[in-house]
């Protein structure tokens, strides 16, 4: 057997999953992986479009050089089938017999209707299947051309993502499908307790605009609830007002929460209101201390100050006289010090750290964030477990075309134990 | 048919959004929800809105509702002893303890996960916090706006060469809540195989790691930072948001692939039918003129016009949909998505349906109890969950544990 992961160790050792997705789903897989699932990515013979999503690494060349494929593919066992054969439905077919869970993303790689979810469920009964689909499985839109970055749109979770009046912007690593593999996982685990009940599994269902939508606060909720121009109030529509009554604390602005440092971006909301206004008292504290703080705003008691820019005591040059003292305050500032400052002083901020701070911070590291696997001799970065204190598998490299065939599909060609 | 988790019983202290969201599906799902919220310090969602004509109301607030429908709630001041005895009491009631408050703090009330275990041996605690429950940085406080800043989600948004937008909102609010749910799933799978119990130490940041895993990678295998180039791909051209006729209207346009944009230069004409940018080499070295073009055409016509010309001819295209265009969504609609349910302070609100659809044990909204108001199930829970009488529960409230 392999040892692309110790699959003794985990809660969810002992089930089986195939995953059939491509790019669109690969983390679903993983996460089941990582709590000691037996894994199994199937692969049409040419490979997955997930081997062919970048980033890429230099040391390789196509398709052995995709970062996206190394991953979310790794922890799993590799198979390929070529489904446009009966032998290879047949593959399927046997495979999906002992497995607890089937997750398939309509793979392009696979002919149109090769994977017969009905078929397979009643062969056997138990099992679970799910899909991943942009829009749903059928409706108005279910066949609409998406990529990434249109049902991130359509999920509400990129027209408030702005700067100003430039256009909405979405992360340069897209992420609707991603929510949604991530949401397939949780829902085959909710159909798994029916079966627990009944012994008979079920079709699970999820979309990736649906799934985008969780990356919204709920603004998406203010047209059926009636609340006009909430996304004004919250300060990031395009006629938001500068001072908006936000009480949330965390503040769902984006970039006027971004204040610039000595070297890079500190993210802090100046809140104000019972749920968080004490923080912005105690950085106004340090700023006192600093002689930093002008007098007007020595007696500003961020808790109550919602009730005094109500009562228009409090008014928006003033606010901005305040910023204006708290950004030249910070300018000086670097990111490590006001990280240990948010530490000591419990303030409500942190540095916008980059992608190569975050592999050197000390916390992370200390906590198991980061390992390396080998991947066909090279050497690859994944993300440790994404919960901690609990079982949870070291994860093996992604899995080399058709790597483990012999293993799981066995050596003799299956159409001849069928015959 | 039976929900799927119908007679699990859950125990949340959690607020804002991470903690709830997971307590929202296992009760969509059937379990026995019981919020503890105190008067003294309502839930932060409760003062976030959106409201229902704009009125800041803690008892109306749509965003509470979407995170915390068809759950119980209870008032207690987790500061009154007294109010800690009943925890400790619906700790042995519960199969689920979900948490977030700042690492230690259920030490200092007694009520550690040792503590909890020597009470309810089989109980699993779901703690969610921004950092992690150890480390040098797990004191800091924050929402899940910090946590996606220390997680670098902050530095995946913005203009090429200008300073960082960051997502909307909170994203590890976003990312957490999905690891949280799957974990306290698997956890019980196990508990149920094994009599055990765990803790869960989820730390939000670190869920947003597994969302943008490639760009680790990515740094470790080429030392490339990643930064953002607004909404451009690498292995896409056109990947953008153009502005469209009408006032902050805007549509999300891709070609995946030469086919693509061959129809999609066929529609809009003129310059993009050059055959120099029929690959996707040509596309990149003239991105700028290409954009240039499309956002010249889209801007002449309503965003839904643009939608429908390149829907047509098979181009990846959407409105970049607002509230309302989603609520008149007719894809949204078919899926049922957006659901009207009693609000117990008078008429209707509307939240969000599951994300996930079961063929054979569907989300019923019309199963699930409305949201709670603090306190709304106080008596109900200690009389019919705990077996406390009238004098008991009487006493409670008069020593203001209750409340």
């Amino acid at each position: 057997m392999t040892s692309s992961s110790d699959r003794q160790a985990g809660f969810l050792a002992g089930y089986r999953v195939l995953d059939l997705t491509d790019a669109r789903g690969l983390l679903a897989g993983q996460m089941f992986a990582r709590m000691g699932a037996d894994v199994i990515q199937v692969e049409p013979p040419q490979g997955s479009a997930a081997r062919r999503t970048g980033p890429f690494a230099d040391d390789a060349a196509a398709p052995d050089n995709s970062l996206f494929w190394s991953a979310y593919a790794a922890g799993k066992r590799g198979v390929t089938i070529d489904l446009a054969q009966p032998a290879g439905r047949e593959q399927l077919a046997r495979l999906a017999a002992s497995a607890d869970f089937l997750i398939e993303s309509s793979d392009p790689g696979f002919p149109a209707g090769a994977i017969d979810l009905e078929a397979l469920r009643r062969a056997n009964p138990a099992l679970i299947t799910v899909s991943v689909t942009a829009f749903g499985e059928d409706g108005p839109k279910a066949d609409w051309a998406a990529t990434d970055l249109t049902l991130w749109a359509a999920g509400g979770a990129l027209f408030p993502a702005r700067d100003g009046p430039s256009p909405p912007l979405s992360p340069c690593l897209p992420q609707a499908w991603i929510h949604a593999a991530a949401d397939a996982a949780c829902g085959a685990m909710m159909a798994h307790f029916a079966r627990k009940r009944t012994g008979r599994g079920q079709h699970v269902s999820v979309t990736a605009v649906t799934s985008s939508a969780m990356a919204t606060l709920a603004y998406i909720l203010h047209e059926p609830v009636g609340h006009p121009a909430f996304l004004d109030s919250l300060g990031t529509g395009p006629r938001a007002r500068k001072q908006t009554l936000d009480l949330s604390g965390s503040g769902s602005r984006s970039r006027r929460n971004k204040w610039r440092l000595d070297d890079g971006y500190l993210e802090m909301n100046l809140a104000m209101g019972p749920a968080a206004g004490h923080f912005t008292n105690k950085l106004m504290q340090w700023m006192r201390e600093d002689g930093a703080l002008s007098p007007e705003f020595h007696d500003w008691d961020w808790v109550s100050l919602p009730a005094r820019i109500m009562a228009e005591e409090i008014e928006g040059p003033q606010i901005e006289r305040l910023r204006t003292e708290v950004a030249a305050f910070l300018a000086g500032k670097t990111k490590a010090e006001m990280l240990a400052q948010a530490v000591a002083k419990k303030l409500l901020l942190a540095p916008v750290m980059t992608v190569a701070e975050v592999m050197e911070q000390p916390h992370f590291r200390d906590r198991d964030n980061f390992q390396t696997v080998s991947e066909g001799g090279r050497q690859r970065m994944i993300v440790g477990s994404f919960a901690k204190n609990i079982p949870s598998v070291r994860l093996g490299g992604a899995p080399g075309l058709g790597a483990h065939n012999a293993e799981i599909l066995g050596a003799r060609p299956p159409i001849e134990e069928v015959a | 048919m039976t929900k799927p988790l119908a007679g699990l019983k859950v125990l949340e202290f959690a607020w804002s959004v991470a903690g709830p969201v997971v307590g929202r599906a296992l009760a969509d799902y059937g379990a026995t929800v019981v919020r503890v919220e105190s008067g003294k310090r309502p839930d932060v969602t409760r003062l976030m809105g959106p409201f229902p004509d704009g009125k800041i109301d803690k008892d109306r607030s749509a965003l509470f509702e979407d995170y915390n429908l068809g759950k119980l709630c209870i008032a207690l001041d987790m500061g009154n002893p007294a109010a800690r005895e009943v925890i400790k009491d619906l700790v042995a009631w519960a199969d689920v303890v979900s948490e977030s408050f700042s690492p230690g703090q259920m030490e200092r009330w007694g009520l550690g996960y040792e503590a909890l275990k020597a009470i309810n041996p089989g109980i699993i605690l779901l703690s969610n916090s921004l950092l992690g429950q150890h480390g040098p940085l797990s004191k800091i406080a924050g929402y899940g706006n910090l946590g996606a800043a220390l997680a670098s989600v902050h530095s995946t948004v913005g203009q090429a060469g200008s300073p960082p937008v960051g997502p909307f909102g909170s994203y590890t609010d976003y990312t957490a809540p999905r690891f949280g749910l799957f974990s306290v799933l698997a956890a019980l799978d196990h508990r149920d195989q094994t009599g055990e119990g765990a803790w869960i130490d989820l730390g939000q940041s670190e869920t947003a790691f597994q969302f943008f895993a490639p760009l680790f990678a990515e740094q470790a295998a080429t030392g490339r930072t990643t930064t953002p180039q607004g909404n451009r791909s690498p292995e896409m051209a056109p990947h953008g948001v153009f502005r469209a006729a009408g006032q902050d209207s805007w549509v999300a346009i891709a070609a995946r692939d030469d086919a693509d944009w061959t129809r999609l230069a066929a529609e809009i004409g003129g310059p993009l039918t050059d055959p120099r940018l029929s690959h996707l080499a040509g596309r990149k070295a003239a991105e700028d003129e290409i954009e240039a073009a499309i956002g010249a055409w889209t801007q002449a016509q309503p965003a839904e016009q643009v939608e429908a010309r390149l829907q047509q001819r098979r181009v990846p295209a959407h409105v970049v949909a607002g509230s309302a265009e989603m609520a008149s969504d007719p894809q949204l609609a078919h899926l049922g998505y957006f659901i009207e349910v009693e609000r117990l302070s008078g008429g209707k609100t509307t939240v969000e349906a599951s994300r996930f659809m079961l063929s054979e044990t569907p989300f019923d909204p019309a199963e699930v109890a409305p949201p709670p108001l603090i306190g709304s199930d106080s008596r109900t829970i200690m009389c019919d969950f705990l077996g406390y009488d009238d004098r008991r529960i009487d006493d409670l409230v008069a020593q203001a544990a209750i409340c």
